[in-house]
């Protein structure tokens, strides 16, 4: 990298000699800044891409169907037929990590977009009114944290019965706690700004100040919070299925639990 | 100190109170028949009216729910945690048969997590954004995404196929027979300890970086001290703190990640317990164990915030 580049990075966009006029111009150009500025983000960025690509195109991509047996190939190894091998019942392996991973990412964005909003909103409400509604839902939201996130989804998972919005539910309940703490936190320094008070003395509604001038605020750490718990979600979904309360057997799961053992 | 010790246990009754109406809210109130439960859907439509009526009496479930849940209260403040619809044992001797097996899993992970994570994290911060930086980060995000009962099927598999090994079955106690229970205990504890040494590593790392910007690591290296031992005599005690915290947080995690590693390993301890609780829908039993759980979760977050606070008095006054 030489002199000149490092400096035209350390700069100010608006301090730049040339601006770039069309919008996608400018969108490459804060693509490529982003690949140099930390290349190991976009390799892993490529990545989940590419994952959430082949969930989306599984039935382009996956050879052969995912509940369909071949009983002349069963408990195969990889080979140029089946490239993931088959399993006991001779089904595609590859085929079924394909469309398994629709299964996976579906619950982990439900619950995420279900979960962490609800927390989110709610964190939102507490943190804006404190008093005593802000004591009484810290006090809920910590009985909630009060369980290791997997015990509470297997306990919810099996009091509503298999399937998969049940799991959708089980996974996003334990992920209120998460949205309400941090955006609670958030919105407490947020609400002290001068720019709500102006809102305020302006005769600006609760409900307007909320959604118009502390929930725009909110957006950047939501994301943050949204995209760390998609991988936890993920993880917990797959322990589900391990355990046998995750989505009931036909779906296609990229995990599934092993045989049955009567005990 | 006192006073923060009775404030703090005062919140910890008042959050177990509240977990309990949780545990019973989630497993009776919430939608979901408990017969349907028990018998399973196609067995609570072969039942009658009559039968219907006669078991939910017999279980104490036609009761009002205020009701049922002073019962529950009541049987657990008398230490019965009642039995298993399927099985003979009584689950407080479930509890305490294996429940010790799990607590030294959850012990073992913890303090080989530390033993890993943090000469990683000490090497990673010597020398921030070098090559061994990068390569120690790497390897911890690789274990923070695997899944422990993954790995642990891997290692069950290939201990059996390349080596013809099989931990022993059964519970055998520290006590009576030591070897056969650390052959027991030791897959799931390596497996759940490198999923957290993880944690810790990334943890220490990011606290060790925030300590040494501090006046204090710099006068020691005006001093004339060479960078190893201020990082490590005058800077790692206190970065250290987040990293208490924090696995006082992972042992409770630790016992619920154990729940899918013992499946994987057949550890007879009561993550296997919890595992059978439901898959045979035995929610009594499962009732019970999860309030067992949130109980020593709570218990663990108490026991760190005070460790912490003997160890930082700013803390004590805030």
């Amino acid at each position: 990298m030489t002199a000149a580049d490092q400096s035209s990075t350390r700069q100010p966009p608006q301090a730049l000699p040339t601006l770039p006029h069309s919008r996608w111009q400018r969108v490459t150009r804060g693509l490529r800044l982003f690949i140099r500025r930390s290349p190991l983000s976009a390799f892993w960025g490529c990545v989940a891409a590419a994952i959430i690509l082949a969930a989306v195109s599984a039935p382009l991509l996956a050879p052969y169907e995912p509940l369909k047996s071949d009983f002349r190939a069963m408990s195969k190894p990889p080979d140029a037929r089946h490239y993931f091998g088959t399993d006991q019942i001779g089904r595609d392996v590859l085929s079924r990590v394909l469309y398994g991973s629709r299964a996976s990412l579906t619950v982990a964005i439900g619950a995420v977009l279900f979960g962490t909003t609800l927390g989110a909103l709610w964190g939102l409400a507490s943190g804006y009114f404190g008093g005593r509604v802000d004591i009484v839902s810290q006090r809920i939201i910590e009985f909630l944290q009060s369980f290791p996130d997997l015990v509470l989804a297997m306990a919810i998972a099996m009091a509503l019965g298999a399937g998969i919005r049940t799991v959708i539910v089980a996974i996003a309940i334990t992920r209120i706690p998460f949205g309400g703490r941090v955006i609670r936190a958030v919105v407490l320094s947020l609400k002290e700004m001068s720019y709500v008070e102006a809102a305020r003395g302006l005769g600006a509604s609760h409900l307007r100040i909320m959604l118009r001038h502390i929930l725009p605020q909110c957006v950047a750490p939501y994301l943050i919070l949204a995209t760390t718990h998609l991988g936890v979600a993920i993880i917990i979904e797959a322990a589900l299925g391990f355990l046998g309360v995750g989505i009931p057997p036909p779906t296609p799961r990229a995990i599934w639990p092993a045989p049955a053992r009567k005990p | 100190m006192y006073s923060y010790i009775v404030r703090r246990l005062a919140f910890g009754a008042l959050t177990v109170a509240g977990v309990s109406v949780v545990v019973f809210v989630v497993l009776r109130i919430l939608p979901g028949d408990p017969l349907v439960a028990i018998f399973g859907a196609e067995g609570f439509t072969k039942l009658s009216e009559a039968e219907r009526a006669h078991y939910m009496a017999e279980l104490g479930l036609s009761d009002p729910l205020l009701v049922q849940y002073l019962h529950w209260i009541e049987d657990i403040a008398r230490g019965n945690f009642g039995r298993s619809f399927f099985r003979a044992e009584n689950v407080a001797e479930m509890i305490s048969r294996r429940g010790p097996l799990t607590a030294e899993i959850g012990i073992m992970a913890v303090i080989l997590s530390w033993i890993v994570g943090i000469p990683v994290a000490v090497i990673s911060a010597l020398r921030p954004n070098s090559i061994g930086d990068h390569i120690s980060r790497f390897i911890s995000i690789v274990f923070l995404a695997i899944p422990g009962f993954w790995s642990g099927m891997l290692i069950v598999l290939a201990a059996l196929f390349w080596f013809g090994y099989r931990a022993p079955l059964g519970g055998a106690s520290l006590f009576s027979d030591p070897w056969a229970n650390l052959q027991i205990v030791v897959g799931p504890a390596v497996v759940l300890g490198l999923g957290q040494g993880a944690y810790i590593a990334r943890m220490a790392r990011s606290s060790l970086l925030e300590v040494i910007r501090e006046d204090y690591v710099r006068t020691a290296r005006a001093k004339g001290l060479s960078r190893r031992p201020v990082l490590i005599v005058h800077a790692l005690p206190n970065a250290l703190l987040p990293v208490i915290t924090l696995s006082g947080i992972l042992l409770g995690f630790v016992l619920a990640g154990s729940i899918p590693v013992e499946r994987a390993f057949g550890t007879p301890g009561l993550g296997y317990a919890m595992f059978t609780a439901v898959s045979e829908r035995d929610i009594f039993v499962m009732q019970n164990l999860v309030f067992l759980y949130a109980v020593v979760f709570v218990m663990l977050n108490i026991l760190v915030d005070l460790a912490i606070a003997w160890l930082d008095p700013r803390i004590r006054y805030r």
